[in-house]
């Protein structure tokens, strides 16, 4: 059950149903003590509306874009790079590594029948030609770059954290 | 002529890399931001450097603003999250946050002028001493609902808590602004107000 005072200002906030107001509506114009205290909670109402809003120092708009000026002009240009470029690299190589390995898995016949697999007729000797192709040094040079990219990244963290 | 371009336009427009839109967007809401701040720091140079950091967190993190809400609302998220934050840096501890006599006793201390001179005894002065006088979380509620223009719905996700929940604080504020303003003038307070 709701006190006066919370019905008159969920009317005055207007959070009230279009028949609940009609009924407080009634109230304040009938009821003398809702009518005063109806009165009264009106002018703290437009008093509180009335308050003044603190002004920050002539320079603040001018300081914060400073601050964003300086900010961004610290960012070295690897923190440039879209991390989405990063993020793509990385989906390739996993997706290259996962295709190899399914197709790897593919060539073993598993169902030869009354013995054991020989691992040795395992035909991955045709993946030898990729890895030592052009294909091959160039999925290594990428593979060393994206490790010393992520070295750089431990290495920064940690002495951020020490420092 | 960018004073008359929509937050979210002004958004768009430094996303593509007009940092001046951005300034226009810090000139449109600096006082409300400082004033939220001010609830929490009760001190200028402290505020401005809470408002400061919103404003280049909020910078930061403008192309994950969803559009969802009001640009504002997502504002004020960052300021009442950086204000509190900062109060827990400062190991004010939560119990103090909540003690409301801690905040009553705060007096006249961002307040150079007499009391009893004409200028003091103005009625914007008697209510700003007053709200100074809230909890911050009181001191928001009514700030966010009177200046910030925001809904209950709205105020509810820049505190984090229920939209009924914020109705309860609004109300309790009024009652302990009214009470407060009362301790300060007495009788008077009809008469001011």
């Amino acid at each position: 059950m709701s006190t006066i005072e919370e019905k008159l200002w969920d009317y005055i906030d207007g959070n009230c149903t279009p028949q609940e107001a009609e009924a407080i509506k009634m109230l304040i114009e009938t009821d003398e003590v809702y009518h005063k205290k109806y009165n009264e909670l009106q002018v703290l109402n437009s008093t509180i509306d009335g308050m003044e809003e603190d002004e920050p120092s002539m320079a603040f708009t001018y300081n914060v874009m400073e601050c964003i000026r300086a900010e961004e002009a610290r960012v070295p240009l690897k923190a440039r790079v879209d991390s989405r470029i990063i993020w793509g690299i990385s989906l390739f190589f996993i997706l290259t590594i996962a295709v190899l390995l399914v197709y790897a898995l593919s060539s073993i016949k598993l169902s030869a029948p009354g013995k054991l697999t020989d691992y040795t007729k395992v035909p991955v000797s045709q993946l030898n030609g990729l890895f030592t192709g052009p294909i091959g040094k160039g999925f290594l040079f990428f593979d060393m770059v994206m490790g010393l990219f992520v070295m750089d990244k431990v290495l920064r963290r940690r002495g951020m954290s020490k420092g | 002529m960018q004073s008359k371009l929509s937050d979210i336009e002004l958004i768009q427009d430094t996303l593509n890399g007009d940092q001046s839109a951005y300034a226009a967007l810090v000139k449109r809401h600096q006082r409300l931001v400082f004033t939220l701040a001010m609830r929490f720091v009760k001190n200028r140079e402290d505020a401005e450097e809470v408002a400061q950091d919103c404003f280049v967190k909020a910078y930061r993190s403008l192309s994950s603003f969803q559009q969802q809400s009001k640009f504002s609302t997502w504002l004020y998220t960052i300021v009442y999250t950086t204000a509190m934050t900062l109060l827990r840096k400062k190991r004010v501890d939560t119990s103090s946050i909540d003690d409301e006599s801690t905040y009553m006793q705060i007096e006249n201390k961002t307040y150079g002028m007499d009391e009893h001179s004409a200028e003091g005894r103005s009625r914007s002065f008697y209510l700003n001493k007053a709200i100074d006088e809230l909890m911050p979380d009181d001191a928001t509620v009514i700030t966010l609902f009177y200046k910030g223009e925001q809904s209950l719905e709205e105020i509810s996700k820049v505190m984090g808590i229920e939209p009924n929940t914020v109705k309860v604080k609004l109300f309790r504020a009024r009652q302990r602004l009214k009470q407060n303003l009362e301790r300060s003038l007495g009788n008077e307070v009809n008469e001011l107000i």
